[in-house]
């Protein structure tokens, strides 16, 4: 029989030693994430040299954008362009989410075109939108509020079936007034889902505005991309690509991360 | 005045619920005059939710009529009734403190704005909650939730208070002072009260009448008159006679063996 060995149990470990812990390992783990890009990057600029540029000439390049005044002015027209797109798609896939959420017939009505305008790939958007109202900015408004727009419909009404509806009857006892029901009780039932459909929204903005810029316009970040990659300068477009994806994380995460403290401080 | 000599609050005439070819109620006649604090007792299932949705206003009757204050309800002209309602669970909008709770449920009543801060300090002080004026109500206990809840259907001026079951999740302690300070709320505010339950002992306790319903679908079984004075002690040998006295008289029509009326006891 194999010797067994007693040991006394572990201490019972307080909740802030255990909040550090989780703390350091989630930091730990994003560092090894990011030393494993690094080192895949490394090993990528090495293989397919030159099209995959090294680090430190990325980061130099980087430098060179950040205290340009052209990157700055293509950055501010992207981002006007995004947040026109975001705040369109978000708006009309919220109304229409809580009106067929709300409404049999128009889900009835809504639920075939939502199909496939969920099913539809997002350049197929693009192309029509240019090939119908031309390269200006309008196609690119077009294209990419009918693209994301369905997403944040079907996100708010699969939050408006599943909302308390014993809150309904309750407002419906007490005879609240209809604006009262939705601005008191309904929608605020659907803050998470907002604010869920509004990260989506946001993320699939940015990432659609750099596609249309590429495919279709003269000028904006993806235009700088595109023009870029037509010279070959690959270094210009990682580092153009990386500073504009740190500021939409960081954006996404600021703004919105306080939008999302504001609304639901109530659960703190 | 006595009783009888009050006007009647809420009379229900030949009411009857179906849903489809399926009735819940089967048929129910009733008065319920101010000031009454009347127990509903029936057992699980025999369509005691359908009443209420009935006379709470959600929903219209197949048959009869339903008045309130001489008023008869789901006609053309007719206005939904004023009431309150304790619903099983608190039914609070977490996301508002407690004073946005009740001051959207007094924005849909005919109280005048001004009078809204007084009238929910009196209240609250009334209920003992006066300190969580301002807190969410994810933070109160559940028995501090539902005397938030008892003050909504209190505030609004209502014609009557349904009350659903309004103890039956909360822990025994806390449901015992609740139930204690019930009886003397509703006396010192003269509210009417239809109050449904399951515990025949509780019903005994805040009664002043008792509408015994059959199995479903529901008829009144009986309207009995509970024998006693108040104030009441919960622990009293006279509220276990009562008691006693009552499942004697459900055991047949509930279908209660000797065990179930052990349980039911």
């Amino acid at each position: 029989m194999p010797e067994m060995t007693l040991k006394s149990p572990p201490l019972p470990r307080g909740l802030l030693a255990r909040s550090v812990d989780l703390g350091t390992s989630r930091i730990s783990a994003a560092a090894v994430a990011l030393i494993s890009i690094l080192i895949i990057w490394h090993a990528g600029s090495i293989v397919f040299r030159p099209w995959i540029p090294t680090i430190p000439s990325t980061f130099v390049e980087m430098g060179y954008d950040l205290t340009s005044r052209a990157f700055w002015g293509d950055f501010a027209l992207t981002m006007g362009r995004v947040l026109a797109a975001f705040a369109a798609a978000s708006i009309a896939g919220a109304v229409i989410g809580v009106l067929i959420g709300l409404n049999e017939k128009a889900e009835a009505f809504f639920q075939p075109l939502l199909a496939l305008a969920l099913a539809v790939p997002d350049p197929v958007y693009i192309i029509f939108a240019i090939l119908a109202v031309g390269t200006g900015e309008l196609a690119g408004f077009i294209a990419l509020t009918v693209a994301v727009a369905p997403f944040v419909t079907n996100i708010v009404r699969s939050n408006v079936h599943a909302r308390d509806t014993d809150l309904d009857e309750m407002a419906q006892v007490y005879h609240l007034p209809r604006g009262v029901r939705l601005a008191a009780v309904l929608f605020p039932q659907l803050v998470p889902a907002f604010l869920t459909a509004m990260r989506f929204s946001f993320a699939l903005s940015w990432k659609l505005v750099v596609v249309v810029e590429a495919l279709g316009q003269p000028d904006g970040i993806g235009a700088a991309i595109f023009n870029s990659f037509r010279l070959l300068r690959m270094r210009e477009v990682a580092a153009t690509a990386i500073i504009f994806i740190i500021a939409m994380q960081l954006l996404e995460r600021g703004v919105l991360g306080r939008v999302e403290k504001k609304f639901l401080r109530w659960r703190d | 005045m006595t009783q009888e000599t009050r006007p009647s609050i809420l009379k229900c005439e030949d009411l009857g619920v179906s849903y489809g070819a399926v009735p819940a109620v089967g048929r129910l006649d009733f008065d319920i005059r101010k000031g009454e604090f009347v127990a509903i007792l029936g057992p699980s299932g025999c369509g005691k939710s359908s009443m209420l949705n009935v006379i709470s206003g959600l929903r219209a009757p197949t048959r009869g009529r339903v008045h309130v204050k001489d008023q008869e309800l789901f006609t053309p002209a007719s206005k939904p009734p004023r009431l309150g309602y304790v619903f099983q669970s608190h039914r609070l909008l977490p996301w508002r403190t407690v004073r946005q709770n009740l001051e959207i449920a007094l924005a849909a009543s005919e109280v005048p704005r001004r009078d809204w801060e007084a009238r929910i300090d009196e209240i609250l002080s009334i209920l003992h909650i006066a300190q969580f004026k301002d807190a969410w109500p994810m933070r109160l206990s559940g028995g501090q939730r539902q005397r938030v809840s008892i003050a909504r259907a209190l505030l609004v001026d209502p014609a009557y208070i349904l009350m659903d079951e309004p103890l039956s999740t909360l822990d025994e302690v806390t449901a015992r002072s609740l139930r204690q300070e019930l009886t003397g709320i509703c006396q010192r505010t003269d509210a009417t009260v239809v109050f449904v339950t399951h515990s025949i002992r509780e019903a005994v306790y805040l009664a002043d009448r008792i509408l015994i319903l059959t199995r479903g679908p529901a008829e009144i079984f009986e309207d009995y008159t509970v024998p006693l004075e108040r104030p009441r002690d919960y622990d009293d040998a006279r509220i276990s006679e009562v008691e006693a006295d009552i499942v004697r008289r459900v055991q047949a029509p509930w279908g209660l063996s000797v065990e179930k009326e052990k349980a039911v006891a």
